[in-house]
């Protein structure tokens, strides 16, 4: 039973979630390179990077260097001068062998998907990748990013594998599948940059961003003086007993508990309203968005009230819970209304 | 926000690296010290202790005003430095003055690679001013430390260690040497393409110009001139004239060569010769003179094909000499040098100016006279003068006035070196008209006995005449001779006395003295040093020509790409092996083999090793899902891994075994309990 009125707070939250429902992968890497890497390096929970999936292009310093060389070899030309062609040859051959080091520095590492966290639309979600080393010498000056975000410097030297957590902004509620993600590395000169873009199939629930308001008060039989001395939710059912918390009224002590044992314990009550909330799609006002939004939002409330409820939505009822799990089955049911259809 | 920090990341110059990198700039800037002007050293150091007050986070960047001011300050330091043209000296310097100023304003990845480009560039500049294996050792040094920088940059801010950066930076470059020998051993070394800044002529070499008035420079520094490798015989001390320099014009107290001459080929020479005539065959390593002369015995007959021989029997090269030049040649000692003389010729080598040393032109003509218009007797007359009077052999004459120096000389003063006597005879023989000409260039040389090539150094320089001799052509005399007979006979060390050995440099006397240690060690120096030039410095087309065809018979461009390519392909074969060699399973310690085994037999997903679980932490994390109390098992594996005291003999080895198969037992038949 819920009559809720929509009940704006300032300034917090003035943009509602615009969002329309994410469901396809997004491709920041244009649909044609998109399918052709899908063919040449499949999606996959554990991808070994080897010569197939590596590619290694000069970068601009490397270029650079190719004009300094150039230079380098007119002037030896001009000058007849042995030496000045040994440096021309020298940094040319250095080059060469920076293709193998730069290739090796990225080939046989293991990436897979270790977990990722829920998050709300807006927030920051991390999402973690463990990068498994082969066997030998260890790897330094990897970069591990999804395009466009915080570029993860990796390194791996005493274990055999380094786990690396990764933020993707959650712009939009439901499952968030931040695609390829691009591993590269220009180690050792910087001349040369080997890279990849590997799909290790990641994928993190996104619930709507939440929207707080008063939770509706339904009849209750608060009673006046316990309502706030325990929790705010009421006086008159015993609970349980539990450790003495500086503020505990005096009066709840268990006075022989303390005679006995040394520790002192004190009473809780409850006071209990109408205990089991239902909130209704149906009730809350808005758009859709704006309506998941809520009903996310008095599902937090409620639940760090310690409150117990239940969630109606268009063809699907969640009966009355209480606790995180609940919690988290809600949310999804929210993150994921009207979505991947 | 995530960009900004990855902005950050991506531009700015690790501390470590930057440390680094400012090394690696005082050690390029330092082989180039001695060439370019010592304020711009002092610039330098500012701009350097600048820097590192930056880095200590003391000073500020300077504000935009004052770079400005500092950049139009160099510029016009520049200007007023005085360097003739667009020297080298001159585009060094404005390349390191530019490579110092950077220090001011690096502050981004690209600075930093700005600057570690231009590092490359200065360590190749060096070698255009030597090319010793000394400075080639430092240089190779020199581009590890910057390569090193370059390392510094692309390494995880918090891991950059130089050691670190150094070590991997001195096995690129280590591994790069063989490609680099395959591609200097083929590339085909072409024919300069257009002209360049070249470095101001050494001032301790011979000079196309002799004023004998002036304080002698000649004769002191150990300097290498060249080395000559003899095939066959080798000339007695005594006629070891080489030839460099013909001055034929005296105008103002000053020698010079005058016109040049057009080149001439002596390819009927072999009818000019006498009959009992020696022929000499050598190969020449000049050292870099800046200049286009080229040094030989007399006569040269045969040379190589790309140096001139000019109308007055020197050699010379197409271009300046910048680099160790080589050139072969054959000198004939019998052959004939102008048996006639053109009238332009006698002009040009009669001709003096009017008016001056009037003492001594009275002189050679009542000489001449005497001795009865003979000009070889009158040499010989000159010459038992200057030993029957009290000429002294000095490499520190009194200066002379400009116009009458000679009269000043012969008559007056009586001290001086080679110039002085040759300059004095030449001058004499011209007032009565006799053709004669001062011929600069080096007397004698020094076998090194290891490898059995000649060194001429600069304190071998020496000037004597030539004397036309209608038909026995122009012919050589040494006035120095008279004065100073050891001189020519055993060199340098033998003519000169105490007040002039003691102004020698250390080395030079070291050089000079007799067989001592370090004598001994200038040798072998001398000696790697000759073979350095021999294979790598002089490797010139030529050269690589002989050098391909000793090796592949013939050369076309087919054999060569082919030799590249399996050149190249085997040298990164080599790479590749350390590269990727490490990829191969290492022994491991017994306990840790049992250990690994033990992990590979665990399936259940939770209780299998993470791979970046350490040992230990695994068994840890076992024992709490399972239950099973793993402290024995712990501990005996923490010794056996850890402690490098502990014994590790077949009885450990045979419990930790068991260890591990009671604990795979017991697994199999327990499920882990469920974390609380």
């Amino acid at each position: 039973m819920l009559a809720a009125t929509p009940h704006k707070k300032t300034g917090s939250s003035s943009g509602l979630p615009q969002a329309a429902v994410s469901g396809e992968r997004p491709a920041p890497l244009g649909k044609r390179f998109g399918a052709w890497l899908d063919r040449r390096i499949p999606p996959g929970q554990r991808i070994t990077l080897s010569q197939s999936n590596i590619f290694i292009f000069p970068t601009a310093s490397g270029f650079t260097f190719g004009g300094l060389l150039l230079i380098l070899i007119l002037g030896a030309i001009n000058y007849q001068n042995s030496l000045v062609y040994g440096v021309a040859f020298l940094l040319g051959s250095m080059f060469v062998v920076t293709i193998l080091y730069t290739f090796r520095n990225l080939s046989g590492l293991t990436l897979e998907l270790a977990d990722a966290e829920q998050g709300f639309v807006g927030e920051d979600i991390a999402v973690r990748v463990r990068v498994t080393r082969p066997k030998g010498g260890g790897r330094e000056g990897i970069q591990i990013g999804w395009p466009g975000g915080f570029k993860h410097w990796v390194e791996i030297f005493d274990n055999e594998a380094a786990l690396v957590k990764l933020y993707v902004a959650g712009e939009h509620r439901g499952w968030l599948m931040p695609g390829r993600l691009l591993v590269e590395t220009y180690y050792p000169l910087g001349l040369l940059r080997a890279w990849t873009w590997v799909d290790v199939e990641a994928r993190a629930l996104v619930y709507p961003k939440p929207l707080f308001q008063d939770i509706p008060s339904t009849q209750s039989s608060r009673h006046r003086d316990d309502g706030e001395l325990i929790d705010p939710l009421g006086s008159d059912d015993f609970v349980d007993i539990r450790e003495y918390v500086p503020g505990d009224p005096v009066k709840n002590i268990l006075w022989h508990s303390y005679a006995r044992a040394d520790e002192v314990m004190v009473k809780r009550y409850a006071s209990y309203i109408e205990p089991r909330l239902w909130f209704d799609f149906a009730e809350v006002s808005g758009g859709t968005e704006e309506k998941l939004s809520r009903l996310t939002g008095l599902a937090l409330q409620a639940t760090r009230a310690g409150r117990e409820f239940g969630l109606r939505l268009p063809g699907l009822e969640i009966s009355p819970g209480i606790g995180q799990s609940h919690l988290d089955t809600v949310l999804k049911e929210l993150a994921l209304f009207n979505h991947g259809q | 926000m995530a960009s900004e920090q990855n902005a950050g990341i991506a531009h700015q110059i690790p501390r470590n690296s930057l440390a680094l990198l400012m090394i690696a700039q005082l050690v390029v800037i330092v082989p180039l010290a001695q060439h370019i002007s010592l304020w711009i050293i002092v610039v330098c150091l500012f701009c350097g202790y600048w820097r590192t007050q930056v880095y200590r986070g003391r000073w500020g960047y300077p504000a935009g005003w004052v770079k400005t001011v500092l950049v139009i300050a160099a510029v016009a330091g520049l200007a007023a430095s005085g360097y003739r043209g667009f020297s080298l000296e001159a585009a060094t310097s404005l390349l390191v003055l530019a490579f110092a100023l950077k220090l001011l304003e690096m502050k981004t990845r690209r600075d930093a690679y700005v600057v570690i480009f231009l590092s490359y560039f200065l360590i190749s500049t060096a070698f255009l001013f030597d090319q010793t294996l000394l400075l080639t050792v430092y240089q190779l040094v020199a581009a590890i430390v910057v390569t090193a920088a370059m390392v510094g940059l692309n390494q995880l801010q918090t891991r950059v260690r130089p050691v670190n950066s150094l070590r991997i930076s001195a096995g690129l470059i280590l591994q790069a040497l063989p490609l680099t020998l395959v591609v200097f051993l083929l590339f085909p070394r072409i024919a300069p393409l257009w002209s360049i800044p070249v470095p101001s002529a050494a001032s301790t070499g011979l000079s196309d110009k002799i004023t004998p008035g002036d304080v002698a420079r000649l004769g002191r520094s150990d300097e290498l001139a060249f080395r000559a490798v003899f095939d066959g015989a080798v000339p007695a001390q005594r006629d070891l004239y080489w030839r460099g320099l013909v001055y034929s014009e005296f105008k103002y107290g000053t020698w010079t060569q005058g016109e040049p001459l057009d080149e001439i080929s002596l390819a009927d020479a072999e009818a000019k010769i006498h009959l009992d005539a020696e022929e000499f065959s050598y190969e020449i390593f000049l050292e870099p003179t800046q200049s286009k002369w080229l040094f030989s015995l007399d006569t040269p007959i045969n040379y190589s094909a790309r140096v001139a021989l000019l109308g007055d029997y020197r050699l010379v090269n197409p271009e300046p000499v910048l680099s160790v030049a080589r050139y072969q040649v054959n000198s004939a000692t019998g052959y004939v040098m102008d048996h006639t003389l053109s009238g332009a010729m006698i002009q040009r080598e009669t001709a003096l100016p009017q008016g001056d040393n009037r003492r001594m032109r009275e002189y050679a003509k009542d000489l001449y006279y005497q001795v009865g218009g003979d000009a070889q007797a009158m040499v010989q007359a000159m010459m038992s003068h200057i030993r029957n009077q009290p000429y002294v052999y000095t490499l520190n004459p009194p200066t002379l006035g400009r116009l009458d120096s000679i009269d000043q000389f012969w008559f007056d003063t009586r001290r001086g070196f080679c110039s002085h006597y040759a300059g004095a005879v030449v001058f004499a023989l011209r007032a009565v008209d006799v053709p004669a000409r001062m011929v600069g260039g080096y007397q004698g040389g020094e076998i090194n006995p290891l490898t059995g090539h000649m060194v001429v150094r600069q304190y071998d320089a020496h000037a004597w005449i030539e004397v036309w001799l209608g038909n026995k052509g122009w012919t050589r005399f040494d006035p120095t001779s008279a004065v100073a007979p050891a001189r020519v006979e055993s060199g340098l060390d033998a003519a000169i006395n105490d007040e002039d050995r003691a102004a020698l440099s250390f080395l030079s006397a070291a050089r000079l003295g007799r067989e001592g240690l370090l004598t001994q060690a200038l040798r072998w120096a001398d000696s790697l040093e000759y073979r350095w030039n021999l294979w790598v410095v002089g490797y010139d087309s030529a050269t690589q020509i002989d050098v391909l065809k000793d090796l592949f018979g013939s050369i076309s461009a087919w054999k060569i790409g082919l030799a590249m390519m399996v050149g190249s392909g085997a040298s990164l074969l080599l790479v590749a092996v350390a590269v990727f060699w490490r990829r191969r399973p290492q022994a491991r310690h017994p306990a840790e083999r049992m250990f690994q085994k033990f992990c590979r037999s665990i399936r259940h997903p939770r209780l299998r090793r993470l791979p970046e679980e350490a040992p230990l932490t695994y068994l840890i994390r076992l024992e709490k899902e399972t239950r099973i109390d793993l402290s024995d098992l712990r501990f005996q594996l923490q010794r056996m891994l850890y402690d490098p005291d502990y014994p590790c003999g077949p009885l450990q080895r045979y419990r930790i075994r068991q260890a591990f198969r009671k604990l795979r037992f017991k697994l199999a038949f327990s499920t882990p309990t469920t974390a609380s």
